[in-house]
């Protein structure tokens, strides 16, 4: 019987390696920003700080990243023997869990990306990350093209994040595929499925999405419930039901496009999708513009045959900016903002714009001529449009809503809930979370 | 040395390091973690007292039902091959002479390899671009979406995954079952040759009753390392499509360290003990054992 009970308690006290993984360093009274703590040393009177950030430096192909890494050794080589930056890079996958793990174990990177709304917001309300405004009053704020650039990264009236470059989120198309197939670039619904029926009449497959990165799926859908009028705002305060049947009837569009997804759609990765179009294995990717760098980085030869157009049936599109944020427990916040101030200088926008193909957020002035293609068309599509919404997932009350839309859409692609069952479960999450 | 033993100081002595270190690393945060699961905590604020709140929602929660499914069919398939295969190949592996350390290091290769490594490996293997697929496609055959198909009770990824866990981990079992065939008194085989048994008789009333205290410790460690199981999944599919892959570990990860869900990460944490507590029992339970002279 001792016996037993001893194999009872050892095989727990196995499994307990797992639970004790839970178990948190900080202690229950010591959030993480109050510690003083952070990763920025002293060495031989040179302000060491640290950068964190989703992409690998070395190893990326994304021509943005590539700049993010010419911006760190231009500061480190201005600043030689003064502030000095280091790179703390992981994949975009694991780098909430990662910096979250940093900072619940007081080790916040000086400077981090995030993305701004709700995740942002993760940051900021525990006091994380620290208000800028007095530091973007010495002039550096009237370098940005405008105060509506900081909107999604202003709590309380006050900007915790500076913005980097902005993206819209568009339909790129393989011209070549579209003039094989006899295909106009379409401009409502019924034309994007006339398309892509064309298109696949014709032997291509007509859209690379990717359903394994839910966000890819669900910023689709957004643009779908953005047809169909659905209000963020209204279902947020209860003024709107999820159960109007506008978000029905979006997420039965989504089911009659996914006709023409990939077979592999439910699998793919957002960096799988993506290659599938400039591997030239699909004719439309709908995507954020900050695929261009990636488009054009892993396949230079596709630029001339890389087209935009805006999503068909909508008149807003959907923008998004990477931006900036500093711990609020840094013991260097001068070299920090030093640090900042290059992402945003004339040479780093300039890049921006001319090599990486996104929107500078400053007005600095760039060479049209040099900039990739899809640039001019992305801008054309901005300049065409009504005006803007963020992303779905980023725009709800939390991180959570935001998953729980994104694996909602996914649910209703693969089939396993009905559109109607879709609606009725994000207004029942809605119910229990969000008002 | 009797002497020494009979002191209690030294014992008390000699017991401490590793009395500390377990209450330190583990006791601690077990029960840190048991108490944050009755709280919201999201790791960057303190933690608040919410009851039995994180064990309601996980019973609303689908991907926690998916876990809970994969994570026993996990167990079972894991339980019934490891032991079939286990032994068939400790049986085998035992009566044959020539290139048994060959076989047996084959077999043991993949468990002291890297489950990371391994995981990518058979991800490329069942890509639909690489691998497997591509092989077909070869010979004008089109093959399944190993890791993406969704259909059915027990969609396909996991079976492709329980099998390459097979693949990994048989060799562990293997290695139990033949050091305790090994250790059978070859006399009680000729014995049973002379009354009239024949291979496959001795192995049923011989070397079977004889390795049932290994099979209990052999079960006990399978069933508590796939309930545990976490890093083959995570590197073949992360849990996807959609959630679909989930197991309680992969779950824990996810909502703890994605969603910063530290609270309710724990109350998934706590479930997995309470269900390897119970599976321990019962595998205690029902594997009688009784030991003899070999």
């Amino acid at each position: 019987m001792k016996k037993k009970w001893m194999a009872v308690v050892l095989s727990v006290a196995m499994a307990a390696t797992l639970l004790a993984g839970c178990g948190g360093s900080g202690g229950a009274d010591a959030p993480a920003a109050d510690s003083g703590e952070s990763a920025s040393a002293e060495s031989g009177g040179v302000q060491e700080i640290t950068w964190m950030f989703w992409d690998d430096l070395n190893a990326t192909e994304d021509l943005i990243s590539k700049g993010y890494g010419d911006v760190i050794d231009r500061f480190n080589a201005d600043y030689e023997g003064q502030y000095h930056v280091t790179a703390v890079t992981t994949n975009l996958e694991e780098y909430y869990p990662k910096l979250n793990a940093l900072v619940a174990s007081n080790e916040t990177p000086d400077v981090f990306i995030v993305s701004p709304g709700p995740n942002l917001e993760v940051y900021v309300e525990p006091g994380v990350a620290a208000p800028l405004d007095d530091y973007l009053a010495d002039g550096w704020k009237d370098t940005f093209t405008s105060d509506a650039v900081f909107s999604q990264m202003t709590y309380d009236g006050k900007i915790y994040a500076i913005p980097l470059n902005i993206a819209a989120a568009c339909a790129f198309y393989n011209t070549e595929m579209f003039e094989a197939a006899g295909v106009e670039v379409p401009k409502t619904w019924d034309e994007m499925l006339d398309a892509c029926e064309k298109l696949e009449a014709a032997g291509y497959t007509p859209i690379t999405i990717s359903a394994g990165t839910a966000w890819c799926l669900s910023m689709v859908a957004g643009y779908l419930c953005e047809m169909e009028g659905v209000d963020l705002a209204a279902l947020e305060d209860g003024s709107a039901s999820w159960e109007d049947g506008k978000v029905e009837s979006a997420a039965a569009k989504l089911v009659e496009l996914s006709r023409y997804f990939q077979k592999t759609a439910a699998g793919d990765t957002n960096d799988v999708a993506t290659a599938n179009f400039y591997n030239e294995e699909a004719a439309i990717l709908i995507q954020g513009s900050w695929a261009i760098a990636q488009i054009n980085g892993s396949n230079p030869d596709f630029e001339s045959k890389c087209g935009v157009f805006q999503f068909p049936g909508v008149d807003r599109v959907i923008a998004k900016s990477d931006s900036l944020a500093m711990s609020s427990s840094t013991k260097y916040p001068e070299a920090c903002i030093a640090f900042m101030k290059y992402f945003t200088d004339d040479t780093a926008q300039k890049y921006t714009a001319e090599i990486g193909g996104k929107i500078p957020v400053t007005s600095v002035e760039y060479d049209e001529s040099v900039a990739p293609a899809q640039l001019s068309y992305v801008m054309d599509v901005f300049s065409g449009a009504e005006g803007t919404f963020g992303f779905y997932n980023e725009s709800m009350p939390s991180t959570e809503a935001g998953a729980y839309f994104d694996d909602t859409m996914v649910s209703v692609f693969l089939g396993d809930m009905t559109p109607a069952e879709a609606a009725t479960d994000m207004e029942t999450f809605y119910a229990d979370n969000c008002r | 040395m009797d002497k020494l033993l009979r002191d209690k100081k030294a014992i008390t002595v000699f017991l401490m390091p590793a009395l500390l270190l377990f209450v330190v690393v583990l006791f601690v945060p077990i029960c840190q973690s048991v108490y944050y699961s009755f709280c919201e905590y999201k790791g960057l604020t303190a933690p608040e007292f919410i009851g039995l709140k994180n064990y309601k929602d996980l019973l609303k929660d689908k991907s926690m039902m998916f876990a809970l499914k994969n994570s026993l069919f996990f167990l079972i398939f894991s339980c019934v091959t490891q032991l079939v295969m286990g032994l068939f190949l400790a049986a085998l592996l035992t009566n044959i002479k020539k290139g048994r350390n060959l076989f047996k290091n084959i077999i043991y290769l993949p468990c002291v390899l890297s489950s990371t490594a391994l995981g990518l490996l058979w991800m490329f293997i069942f890509s639909p671009k690489l691998g497997i697929n591509q092989a077909l496609e070869k010979f004008g055959m089109e093959g399944p979406l190993w890791l993406m198909d969704t259909s059915g009770f027990i969609i396909l990824p996991m079976w492709v995954i329980a099998f390459v866990a097979l693949w990994q981990y048989v060799g562990q079992s293997m290695m139990l079952y033949m050091a305790q065939i090994s250790g059978i008194s070859t006399s009680l085989y000729e014995a049973s040759y002379i009354d009239g048994c024949n291979k496959a008789k001795s192995f049923i009333h011989i070397t079977l009753p004889l390795i049932k205290p290994m099979v209990a410790t052999a079960m006990s460690l399978n069933a508590i390392g796939s309930l545990k199981f976490f890093d083959l999944i995570f590197n073949m599919t992360e849990g996807g499509p959609n959630h679909r892959t989930e197991v309680l570990a992969t779950h824990l990860y996810t909502q703890g360290f994605k969603y910063n869900k530290y609270g309710y990460a724990s109350a998934i944490g706590v479930v997995l003990i309470v269900m390897c507590l119970i599976v321990t029992g019962l595998i205690n339970k029902f594997v009688k054992t009784e030991n003899y002279e070999m």
